[in-house]
């Protein structure tokens, strides 16, 4: 299988930046690979707030919206 | 697709600690049957009562606000939502206004509270102050503290019976590791879902205390309410790096964050056998409840050459 190519936008972060993973890599496995906790951050593939368990697809757009705020 | 263990709808949630998935119905009913349940195991309100709520306009305070909208509402109970304008520039700007908003959409009595009017300071200003005193002290013992105290203050003022904070569990998890870390067992003593009452002191109640704050975050983003996401300027030190800790720890080993927070409880009996009590007294400068002669705050202010400016916060051109 061929590797995939997804589209991260942070928010609060203003550029996109295009992900190469491997083929069946889950969400989990990008927020490993970017540094992020799972625990701080809720994720949206495609406009829609998902497990992150589920697989990527070459071309998805995932968004990464970070929760802790501390103060 | 991953489907939601309970009905077979799209998962939005791995609840890794429980092993489940979750679909958003099921997550946004879980969070609320949670809320419910503290409420009743810790008979936090009782029907007839006038409730507080700390309100900031994060994603915590405005979930809460809600969730005691409806609560209050099957109790019989009078709801006032209460915020703290500490004047941190390019934050606090943000939150109130969604603050504000909530309360209005919500039909819930709100008040401000600012420390630039109770204090004569901003909190910008205060840590200023700080530095060139070179008071060694950080932005949150500044904070923390005077904010507590207003929020108190207000709260008594506005005759509420409770004073209820939006604290989850990982707030409450990060509180009692960092006052392992630091040894003060007077501090830990006082951690809890509930304070019993004391003169001078709204008890305080934690409804979110056993909701973890992703499962908080998901139910404000599911039900669409505005929230703020902002990140406080002076967030970070030790606080943060326990936040870190637990995190890492949650993530490689899912449930740790109740563990920590069952044990705890557990042991909290035993700390009161351990930890003298003491008695409140009036401040003899503000006259606000205290251990000792002069409170925390007036000490806090008066390493910085402030005072407390008003009596009494709450007054017509507050509400």
């Amino acid at each position: 299988m061929a590797n995939i190519r997804v589209t991260v936008r942070e928010i609060g972060k203003k550029r996109k930046r295009e992900i190469r993973l491997g083929p069946s890599a889950t969400i989990a496995e990008l927020l490993e690979q970017l540094g992020y906790s799972r625990e701080t951050v809720v994720t949206r593939r495609n406009e829609k707030i998902v497990a992150e368990e589920e697989r990527l697809s070459d071309g998805d757009l995932i968004e990464i919206l970070p929760i802790v705020t501390g103060g | 697709m991953l489907k939601c263990t309970f009905c077979g709808r799209r998962a939005v949630y791995n609840r890794r600690y429980a092993g489940v998935l979750l679909c958003d119905r099921c997550l946004l009913k879980s969070v609320e049957r949670r809320f419910r349940r503290a409420m009743a195991k810790h008979r936090m309100i009782t029907p007839g009562k006038r409730v507080a709520v700390a309100v900031s306009g994060g994603k915590d305070s405005v979930v809460l606000t809600r969730m005691l909208t409806e609560y209050c509402k099957l109790k019989n109970c009078e709801l006032v939502a209460i915020t703290i304008d500490e004047g941190i520039k390019g934050y606090r700007e943000a939150g109130l206004p969604i603050a504000r908003e909530n309360a209005k959409s919500l039909g819930v009595e709100h008040v401000v509270a600012s420390f630039k009017r109770a204090f004569g300071a901003t909190l910008d200003q205060m840590v200023e102050l700080a530095k060139r005193r070179k008071t060694g002290l950080k932005p949150c013992t500044y904070c923390g503290v005077t904010r507590r105290s207003l929020l108190n203050q207000a709260a008594r003022e506005l005759g509420a019976d409770k004073l209820a904070t939006a604290h989850n569990l990982d707030d409450e998890v990060q509180a009692i590791m960092l006052n392992y870390v630091r040894a003060d067992f007077s501090r830990l003593h006082r951690l809890g879902p509930t304070y019993p009452p004391r003169e001078g002191f709204v008890p305080r109640i934690k409804p979110l205390r056993e909701i973890p704050e992703k499962e908080v975050a998901l139910y404000a983003l599911l039900r669409g309410l505005r929230v703020h996401l902002g990140v406080c300027p002076y967030a970070g030190g030790i606080h943060g790096e326990i936040r870190d800790f637990l995190n890492r720890l949650e993530a490689n080993h899912p449930n740790s964050k109740f563990m920590i927070l069952r044990m705890f409880d557990r042991m909290k009996p035993h700390l009161a056998k351990v930890t003298p009590e003491f008695e409140t007294r009036g401040c003899e400068n503000c006259g606000e409840p205290t251990s000792t002669n002069i409170c925390k705050s007036c000490d806090l202010l008066r390493g910085l050459g402030l005072e407390r400016k008003q009596k009494m916060l709450i007054s017509g051109e507050f509400r």
